[in-house]
């Protein structure tokens, strides 16, 4: 039974961090219709920051500076940068192309993914970069019951993974920006008749997506610990798996989404086999779409005539 | 280009066509090559001008892989130019470690009449797919982790290897397990890739007819977390083999047992052996290349090597000493006053007799390409997290 | 078929008929000739450049660039089958590879050893039909999800099935399929007492075969089935009241993609003589898209030209240091060309470039002789031309780095700023960019060839978005 906990927290974590990234690639969708490929490699762009980040204060043996600290200035330094990232990137490369056929995006994404990608593979070579995060956050610090453990970072990715999705769903729900957002989702000529200045809202949508992709670069190397030019491709495309089987545009569905793939790989992997991890977690995903084709919590689209 | 008055027009199209005519001028003139010394390379003198070509994975899923054999390459011809006065250069062609990228890599080396002969490829699929082409070009080439056994069958008459092959290193670490470390039961992992599919197909017998309980578990290269897989660790198994090319991610999975307090020790392969990533203590790595380090005679490689491109693990060795052998066949032949060529390149090769090399261990070739007397070595990790070696 | 010719009409506007008209075509000279050649038609068009193909080894082409033309072609081919699917129907297929890796498992299975010690060793005639027919069926089945799924989550079942085919014949079944180690020693093309084993048979072989598929496609495109799925593509609804079987009509265009994809993989496959898992991942579907949406989707020749384009650039040009230095300096020139419109304005740019990049070497020899103890990378008359204008220091890593970041910057800038600063900043940032080429990118041509690859998409759509050949369209938004 405590075999069957601890997968589920597993699961969870991993789920929350995939419900992360997941969360940044539905916003930008829900306001631009645009598949944003390159959003994996934000995310590993925050994980290098964060790297960075603990290399400037002395690497991860010796912190010169009290660990929460240290925690804080990588979230929002990654963030931050990140963040700018993705604001230069809408206004250098998707803003030209608001009104191109829904195809051209897609390949100027594709492009910027792979700029991205090697620019980092140039900056920073090859081998990988470790944050050995039990260095500094002692493996032992975590809570146990019974005989199922959760690491601390566990408990701070899971903790900090649910603040920032209700901070943002209250932000969408709440907040005049929010309004907007949704304003400019709908429709965007309508919002833009209605006064709202269309471009902020964008550039305050991709930012706040790619910041959301930063912090979880961050705290995927303190879990997963290793960092490499590669990682983006698969945190991408888990994103953009968990964005469309939550029902794309929808903040909580893009949560609903990444929990379930985490969980099912974890069960899958612990029950079955983890030869058949991914063929399996296809196959039930597929099953998911064909059941409610727009997604768990997707709105029903409705054809226009 | 309504803008432009005419006499603009007509200037801008003589230029373009007067570009075009250069650049199709130097392009079909001798192939290219890149140049990686910096300096004249166009000094007309009698010294050793030659190319040597190097396929690996330098881009894509084991850049990591193949950017240390590359740098090891690269030392390589530095150190043999300096030390016998030649002017070879490096040529790289990225393949991530896929067949069909290793074609047209070969195919553009063949086309490229400099190119004297070839390091790599890094992949045993990739071997087989540039085995014909290389030998209808009569090209030499040399790998330094490929390590399929049937790649030595004859089919491949230039091809030659400086590690051994799986058919000794998948029973030897078995018999140590099963030897030594007495498991009754054990998980073993594989990354889904040829070499290490090819290290448990080897191995699993060995564990089954020693009546040892097998968990035979696989997670792709791609994969960073394996805590889930790592709750499956039951009491009884007591040895995880992990025959893996990327010790980042066993170490993380290290990690992930001690974080759920799991005692198993991990037994790993080649890709393993990186004492400045995979650190965990008490694990075995059985490694196709010595610890250099802890070899006298290496320490100057070591310490250029770590100065320039920081830590390293068991890919690059092998590179450096394919390398080294192709400089040493490309030095005799002009040493013995011919101009290099890739069939007198290839018989020096075939000739190769080092006493001594990077790997610790004399370097001979036999007939189907294989290195003579090729060894595993068995590492332990102290509590330090410093390799030792186990003597054999 | 140009406007002019057709008469006046009622109710349209010449003038602005006449301008959106020339819209579609490529700007300035190329536009013309593209009108020109318009007037002389598809088929003779086709001909022509089935023709050229075939005479060109003739003219001298080695080992390489057969390949690099061989692989250009079966990417073609692939393009020209995601056409149907994307491009015509405008179903987005993220798992056409798997299509591709099905043909040439397929062929691989019936002609070699894998399935049993003779093995299977049916000649050509019998194993590509019988692949063919089964990828159309396997067709079909992907294609049934599109009955309830549009849009974006049919991209994402697709792509399940194109990640399930990888996964699939890696893991799944060793023995049979080869698992990771793939299946090897392949029969090459054959039938009727020949057999094709060499690059320069293939290439012919791929020029017919393409040609052959081209041709076929243009009848589709012109039959019921084509306007069928052109009315799918635009409105599914007015479609379906317009007694068109919306759904058979989808099924059919996966069926059609997956035909041509198959036939693809068996040439493929043969001509390899091996295949592997890894040779049907995600990063070849990036190149088929890359090339069919740079040629414009919905046009056959745009989809095979931009596959050509971009495998011809990607697999050939970039992978030579030298070439790459040219395609590198080639394109900053053409785009000063092209955007610089004042005769003046290009000339002052230019000339503020040259005297720039002279007086920064000059002066960096002045401080310090290892500023520039490294010489230029490119080789070929580059290096001797550049040798007195580009700053290239002895250590030329790190400061090649830094360049990089600010040189990104500095074009990120150069693009939100006003007309009068961006002449002002031109010429540093061209200084830049050469230093930048010849300190870091040229010495790691494997990771360059990446961002150039990435960066010429980025250009080139926003430069032209509706492709090459493409035809701009305006989407309703639903």
């Amino acid at each position: 039974m405590s075999f069957f906990f601890q997968e589920l927290v597993n699961g969870i974590t991993t789920g929350a961090l995939y419900s992360l990234v997941a969360l940044g690639f539905s916003m930008v969708y829900g306001v631009l219709k645009l598949l944003n490929f390159a959003h994996g490699d934000l995310y590993m762009v925050g994980a290098y920051v964060g790297f960075f980040v603990i290399q400037f204060f002395g690497g991860a043996a010796h912190v010169r500076i009290p660990v929460p600290l240290l925690l804080a200035i990588m979230f929002l330094l990654a963030a931050g940068l990140v963040g700018g990232l993705g604001v230069a990137m809408e206004r250098f490369a998707y803003r030209p192309l608001r009104d191109a056929p829904r195809i051209a995006p897609l390949i100027t994404a594709i492009g910027i993914s792979f700029f991205l990608e090697s620019s980092a593979l140039l900056l920073f070579g090859a081998q990988f970069r470790v944050y050995n995060t039990a260095e500094f956050i002692s493996l032992s610090s975590g809570i146990q019951i019974g005989s199922v453990t959760i690491d601390s970072v566990q408990i701070m990715v899971l903790v900090l993974g649910l603040v920032l999705m209700t901070g943002l769903q209250l932000l969408v729900k709440r907040t005049r920006l929010g309004r907007q957002m949704r304003a400019v989702a709908a429709d965007r000529e309508a919002a833009e008749m209605l006064g709202i200045n269309v471009n902020f809202v964008i550039a305050s949508t991709f930012f706040l997506g790619s910041a959301l992709a930063g912090i979880a670069g961050v705290m995927g190397g303190l879990l997963f610990n290793q960092v490499t030019a590669t990682i983006g491709f698969i945190a991408g495309l888990k994103a953009f798996t968990a964005a469309v089987v939550g029902g794309i545009g929808s903040i909580p569905g893009a949560m609903l989404g990444g929990l379930v793939i985490g969980v099912a790989e974890s069960f899958v992997t612990g029950y079955i086999s983890s030869t058949y991890t991914n063929l399996i977690v296809f196959g039930l995903l597929i099953v998911v779409m064909l059941v409610r084709p727009s997604g768990l919590l997707g709105q029903v689209q409705l054809q226009k005539v | 280009m309504e803008a432009y008055p005419v006499k603009g027009r007509l200037v801008l199209a003589a230029a373009a066509v007067g570009a075009l005519a250069v650049a199709g001028c130097s392009s079909s003139s001798s192939s290219s090559t890149s140049s990686s010394a910096s300096g004249s390379a166009s000094a007309a003198t009698k010294s050793c001008v030659a190319s040597v070509g190097f396929e690996g994975p330098i881009t894509g899923p084991v850049a990591s892989l193949g950017a240390e054999q590359l740098h090891f390459a690269e030392l390589a011809v530095s150190m043999d130019n300096a030390a016998n006065h030649t002017q070879i250069t490096l040529v790289q062609g990225d393949t991530q470690l896929q067949p069909a990228q290793a074609t047209t890599v070969t195919q553009q080396f063949i086309s490229n009449s400099a190119i004297l002969a070839v390091v790599g490829p890094a992949g045993s699929q990739e071997v087989e797919a540039v085995g014909g082409p290389m030998g209808r070009a009569g090209m030499a080439f040399i790998s330094g982790s490929a390590t399929a056994v049937a790649l030595t069958t004859g089919s491949y008459p230039t091809f030659f290897r400086v590690v051994s092959k799986d058919s000794v290193q998948g029973p030897q670490d078995a018999n140590y397990i099963v030897n030594n470390l007495h498991p009754k039961a054990l998980m073993i992992v594989d990354d889904q890739e040829a070499y290490s599919t090819g290290l448990v197909s080897a191995m699993l017998p060995i564990f089954q007819a020693a009546g040892i309980k097998v968990d035979h578990e696989s997670v792709s290269q791609k994969v960073t977390d394996f805590s889930s897989l790592v709750a499956k660790i039951t009491p009884d198994e007591s040895v995880v083999v992990l025959p893996w090319q990327i010790a980042a991610n066993a170490q993380q999975f290290g990690r992930d047992m001690a974080q759920e307090h799991k005692t198993a020790v991990i037994f790993g392969t080649d890709g393993l052996f990186s004492p400045g990533t995979f650190t965990i203590s008490g694990s075995y790595v059985s490694s196709f290349g010595p610890d250099i380090t802890a070899i006298p005679a290496d320490a100057s490689i070591a310490q250029a090597a770590q100065a320039k491109y920081g830590s390293f693990g068991t890919f690059g060795p092998p590179v450096f000493a394919a390398t080294h052998v192709i400089d040493e066949a490309i030095a005799s032949v002009c040493k013995a006053g011919q101009t290099p060529s890739r069939a007198n390149v290839l018989a020096a090769i075939k000739q190769t007799n080092e006493s001594t090399s990077i790997l610790g261990q004399p370097i001979s070739f036999d007939s189907h390409g294989d290195l003579n007397g090729g060894k595993f070595f068995l590492f332990k990790i102290s509590s330090a997290g410093k390799y030792q070696l186990i003597p054999s | 078929m140009s406007v002019d010719s057709q008469g006046p009409q009622v109710g349209a506007d010449e003038w602005v008929a006449r301008q959106a008209h020339r819209r579609e075509y490529l700007p300035s000279w190329l536009g013309r000739a593209q009108r020109e050649s318009e007037r002389i038609g598809w088929w003779p068009r086709l001909a022509i450049a089935g023709v050229a193909a075939v005479i060109l080894p003739s003219l001298g082409l080695g080992g390489f660039q057969l390949q690099v033309g061989i692989d250009a072609m079966v990417i073609a081919l692939l393009a020209v089958g995601l056409n149907i699917v994307v491009g015509w129907a405008g179903l987005l297929d993220l798992g056409y590879i798997a299509f591709f890796g099905f043909g040439a498992y397929g062929f691989a299975l019936l002609s070699s050893n894998q399935l049993s010690t003779t093995g299977i060793h049916l000649p050509a005639y019998f194993s590509v039909p019988i692949v063919m027919i089964a990828a159309a069926l396997l067709g079909l089945a992907v294609g049934l999800p599109s009955r309830r799924l549009i849009g974006d989550y049919l991209a994402i079942v697709t792509l399940f099935f194109g990640e399930a085919f990888v996964e699939f014949t890696n893991n799944v079944a060793p023995s049979k399929l080869g698992g990771p180690n793939g299946i090897t020693g392949i029969d090459p093309i054959r039938g009727f007492n020949w057999q094709l084993t060499s690059n320069f048979g293939y290439y012919y072989l791929l020029v017919i075969v393409l040609v052959v598929t081209m041709a076929v496609l243009r009848l589709v495109e012109n039959s019921r089935t084509g306007r069928a799925w052109r009315a799918v593509r635009e409105d599914s609804l007015a479609a379906a009241s317009m007694t068109i079987p919306v759904n058979r009509v989808k099924l059919a265009a996966f069926s059609a993609g997956a035909v041509v994809a198959a036939l693809a993989g068996t040439i493929y496959a043969a001509q390899q003589a091996s295949v592997f898992p890894t040779d049907f991942d995600t990063p070849i579907l990036i190149l088929i898209y890359a090339g069919l949406i740079l040629g414009g989707t919905g046009s056959i020749a745009g989809a095979c030209l931009g596959a050509l384009v971009v495998m011809i650039i990607f697999d050939g040009l970039l992978r030579s240091a030298t070439e790459a230095g040219y395609l590198f300096y080639g394109l900053i020139l053409l785009t000063l060309l092209a955007k610089l419109r004042p005769w003046r304005r290009l000339a002052g740019v230019l000339a503020a470039t040259v005297a720039l990049g002279f007086a920064a070497h000059a002066i960096a020899q002045a401080i310090s002789a290892s500023a520039v103890a490294g010489g230029p990378q490119s080789g070929g008359w580059i290096d001797d031309a550049l040798r007195d204008w580009v700053i290239v220091p002895a250590n030329a890593q790190t400061a090649g780095n830094w360049g990089y970041v600010v040189l990104i910057c500095l074009l990120i800038a150069l693009v939100q700023v006003s007309s009068r600063w961006r002449t002002i900043l031109l010429p540093p940032t061209l200084c830049l960019a050469s230093f930048v080429w010849e300190t870091t990118l040229v010495t790691q041509p494997s990771v360059t060839r990446q961002i150039m690859i990435g960066a010429i998409l980025i250009v080139m759509m926003n430069a032209r978005p509706q492709g090459l050949l493409g035809k701009r369209r305006v989407e309703v938004p639903t």
